[in-house]
């Protein structure tokens, strides 16, 4: 086991490596720069500006500076376009946000899907199993961009329940929508994930050795047929949380929520090119580890992988 | 910069060394007697994106402008019309050639932590917008305000201390210029030009600004930021009119998507809001005493590249004209954007003071007139059903921009058998794109810097570092250095629009207005006037229910 998680490892770091490299290049070969805008500034200022960010040296020199500042003093310097915070006071300041949303978004759509799911598949073909698959069906097809308005008209400009967006510090009122908007899709999926592979646990040898053993449905449930209905889950869950923690562009723009996401975007489109780097080796780094952890987790719930 | 129309004019007038004398008594919150104040004095806005700065010296955007003058106070600031009127200076007196400007200060201006406002704040201020140290991205607005010695820190050559300002003594603010400018004072009212506390900035460096740092002098102090998210102001009581402010707390709520910002509005979450682009006729018919148009200094319009780069055919005029011709305004403003916007057919738009639109030919005539005279034209240049107009036609991507572009390529393939092709592009790609005269047709946006015709038209001069058609006319360059200097710069400017009107470099399309959402309790006080929309919190107050 612990050779394995060093193998890992060793793969982790180069691969994150090639990724700055890569996004490093790729965001500058990109047309216009920082500061590139509608009313060019005049030759003279552009020139002092360019100097005191750096910008006035190759491309391999300025990629250089970069990670050695990164590996030396986790320095991911400053914003080019926020110029009184750094790239880590921006990521500082909105990644616990999508982290808290995105973290009750995971914790709501692996209870529900789980529940929904291996719910329809015990009452296989009842009611509630056509219900279930309703639901989730429903809630693949009606994506977050949609879901998102609709919550507010109703929530907010009809019900007066909840506020329409904000943060506020995080608030339960002001998570609530966008952890509704955001789980649901995953909901959706994890229910059917869970359905069928349930379906297909439950249908088994081993289940029906148990059945004839005597054991109670509960029992056969609960000790037999959730871990095997749980690797598909997994392999799913891995990339879902890494997706729902590394934020939505959508939620942070519709509600407001001052997340990661739209922050990333927002860099991509104004070619800030430090925030962009910082959130992508971010991104980059919670991929690699997540998928990591999906890893162990398999080989410890199936020991055949570990082989 | 703000230029006010009435002042400007005023100043002229005296045509001696004018001494400005306006009293002590400021404008604020100016609350007709009579009327009765709400309990609750908040006001709530929607901003689309966060601002890039709060620092006066760097600040590049409006949203950040809108904030700064609320924190910081400058000499001079724009009442609801737009006419100066006193800040921390009281008075002020040019010399007799407009070379030299002399700001008289108020003895009781305090920065937020009680330390009295100086002359030498505005020193230290100005001086740290030309240092290349500083690299603000709006250092180019000293230069426009043509201070001694400018150019000269700009680029390094001279310390920042060669600057043309210095402090007198402590209440008295000596400017020396290059050249003679009589819209001098109209420049102060400007974010850049505001003063800072240097004790400030050289213990906390960038984050200087940071709410548990800051120290300003305006009627308002910044009690929260959360970036991307809010930010707080409240007022200061240390500010020296701060008896006649009513409003206690402005919050600005970033809001990326205009729909959202709308329902929020109606929720009830905000004071004021943007209509987006098509949903002004349904509000203003559902909410009359909230929705409202009004005129903005900026202008919606196309571009042709007349460089060596560009296509053989828009070097023919009357391929220019055809184009222009052909395009039904009034469908793009009252059918397509359906915000009060104003159809355009000359550049600079009516709203700009002291200008007055020119009866330039093609805006007289009907537009069946038009299209009969577009055909004739194109014709005449060659292209007919055998061998059709054919070129490229860009904008940044968006909704709207992408609406305009189909509905003018329509026009002109039904009118004219013309086969343009519409390409989008992301923001800063189209601006690289357009400024390296990489396009045939390109859309462009201006709104003007200051209150002022030339902020538009010097556009079209050929050293002009935005003119991206790369149009050249020798008579225009003249008539806008004559306007510069002395010459009768409204003549002027109604002369190169004809011209443009004649040789049409751009295809002007509509004029912009300023649509939104407003509290009727405050709207009131909101300076409609202003076509800059200079606002203050200072002056808004809300009206009991």
């Amino acid at each position: 086991m612990l050779n394995f998680i060093i193998r890992r490892l060793g793969i982790a770091i180069p691969t994150l490596l090639i990724l700055v490299v890569f996004s490093f290049s790729l965001m500058h070969l990109a047309p216009g720069g920082p500061f590139t805008s509608e009313r060019p500034l005049p030759p003279q200022v552009l020139a002092n500006i360019e100097a005191k960010y750096g910008l006035d040296q190759p491309v391999y020199v300025q990629m250089g500076n970069y990670i050695w500042g990164i590996v030396t003093e986790f320095d991911f310097g400053p914003s080019f376009r926020f110029k009184d915070r750094t790239v880590n006071d921006v990521i500082a300041q909105g990644f616990p946000v999508t982290l808290t949303y995105g973290f009750w978004s995971f914790v709501v759509a692996v209870s529900v899907g789980v529940s929904l799911g291996a719910a329809a598949a015990i009452y296989h073909n009842s009611w509630l199993d056509y219900l279930a698959v309703g639901i989730s069906i429903g809630a693949q097809v009606l994506p977050n961009f949609v879901m998102a308005p609709i919550l507010v008209l109703t929530f907010t400009l009809w019900l007066g329940l909840l506020p329409g967006g904000g943060w506020n510090g995080g608030q339960w009122q002001y998570l609530v929508l966008p952890v509704i908007a955001l789980s649901t899709s995953y909901m959706a999926s994890i229910a059917r994930i869970t359905r069928s592979s349930m379906l297909e646990v439950l249908n088994s040898n081993f289940i029906r050795t148990a059945k004839a053993k005597g054991l109670s449905n509960k029992r056969i449930i609960v000790k037999h047929a959730l871990k095997p209905t749980m690797l598909p889950v997994i392999s799913y869950l891995g990339p879902a949380f890494v997706g729902m923690i590394t934020g939505s562009v959508v939620i942070d723009m519709y509600f407001s929520t001052g997340g990661i996401g739209q922050m990333f975007v927002n860099s991509a489109l104004s070619r800030d090119y430090s925030v962009m780097m910082g959130i992508t080796i971010l991104m980059g780094s919670l991929v690699i580890i997540f998928n990591m952890i999906v890893d162990i987790l398999y080989a410890w719930i199936d020991p055949k992988i570990r082989l | 910069m703000k230029f006010s129309p009435i002042l400007r004019t005023s100043a002229l007038a005296l045509g001696v060394a004018s001494l400005a004398l306006m009293g002590t008594s400021a404008y604020a919150a100016k609350v007709p007697a009579g009327t009765v104040l709400a309990e609750d004095q908040t006001f709530t806005y929607r901003d689309l994106d966060e601002f890039s700065s709060l620092d006066p010296q760097i600040i590049e955007d409006v949203s950040g402008s809108d904030i700064a003058r609320d924190l910081f106070e400058g000499l001079l600031n724009q009442d609801a019309d737009g006419n100066l009127v006193p800040g921390v200076a009281e008075r002020w007196e040019a010399s007799d050639d407009k070379m030299t400007y002399t700001f008289y200060l108020r003895d009781n201006a305090k920065w937020s932590n009680g330390d009295p406002v100086t002359a030498g704040d505005f020193v230290y201020a100005w001086r740290r917008a030309a240092d290349p140290e500083t690299a603000s991205p709006y250092s180019w607005y000293m230069d426009l305000m043509s201070i001694e010695n400018v150019a000269d820190v700009l680029s390094g050559d001279k310390e920042p201390t060669a600057l043309g300002v210095r402090a007198v003594d402590d209440l008295t603010l000596e400017v020396k210029l290059t050249t003679p400018l009589s819209y001098f004072p109209q420049m102060v009212t400007h974010t850049t030009t505001f003063p800072t506390h240097q004790a400030t900035i050289e213990k906390y460096g960038d984050e200087w600004t940071k709410p548990e740092n800051i120290v300003s002098n305006g009627a308002y102090t910044l009690a929260e930021h959360v970036p991307n998210e809010r930010s707080v102001r409240v007022r200061n009581p240390l500010y020296w009119n701060d008896a006649e402010t009513v409003i206690e707390k402005t919050t600005a709520l970033i809001i990326n998507d205009d729909d959202a910002a709308l329902t929020r509005y109606l929720a009830g979450e905000l004071d004021r809001t943007e209509i987006p682009a098509g949903q002004y006729p349904r509000l203003k018919e559902e909410y009359p005493d909230q929705a409202v148009s009004f005129p903005r200094l900026c202008s919606y319009y196309y571009t042709f590249n007349l460089s060596d780069s560009g296509p053989e055919a828009f070097k023919d005029v009357r391929v220019r004209q055809a184009l222009s011709y052909a395009i039904d305004r009034s469908v793009i403003t009252d059918n397509v954007l359906q915000g009060g916007q104003f159809p355009a057919f000359t550049f600079t738009p009516g709203a700009t003071a002291g200008f007055e639109v020119p009866d330039v030919p093609f805006g007289q005539m009907t537009q069946a007139e038009r299209d009969a005279k577009a055909v004739e034209l194109l014709a005449e240049a060659g292209y007919g059903p055998d061998n059709p107009l054919k070129f490229d036609m860009i904008y940044n991507t968006s909704e709207g921009h992408k609406q305009i572009a189909t509905v003018m390529s329509q026009m002109w393939k039904q009118k004219l058998g013309v086969e343009a092709t519409l390409g989008n592009m992301e923001w800063k790609v189209f601006l690289e794109t357009r400024s390296q005269q990489d396009f045939e047709l390109a859309r462009g946006a201006w709104c003007g810097d200051y209150n002022e015709a030339s902020t538009f038209l010097d556009l079209v001069t050929t050293d002009s570092g935005y003119n991206d058609g790369k149009y050249s006319n020798s008579e225009i360059d003249a008539l806008m250095e004559d306007a510069k200097t002395g010459g009768d710069a409204t003549a002027n400017y109604t002369k190169v629009e004809q011209i443009m009107a004649d040789e049409m470099p751009i295809i002007p399309i509509y004029h912009y207005t300023r649509v939104m959402m407003m509290d009727p309790n405050l709207l009131g006080s909101w300076p409609v006037n202003n076509v800059e929309q200079n606002w203050y919190s200072r002056d808004l107050y809300r009206v009991a229910e």
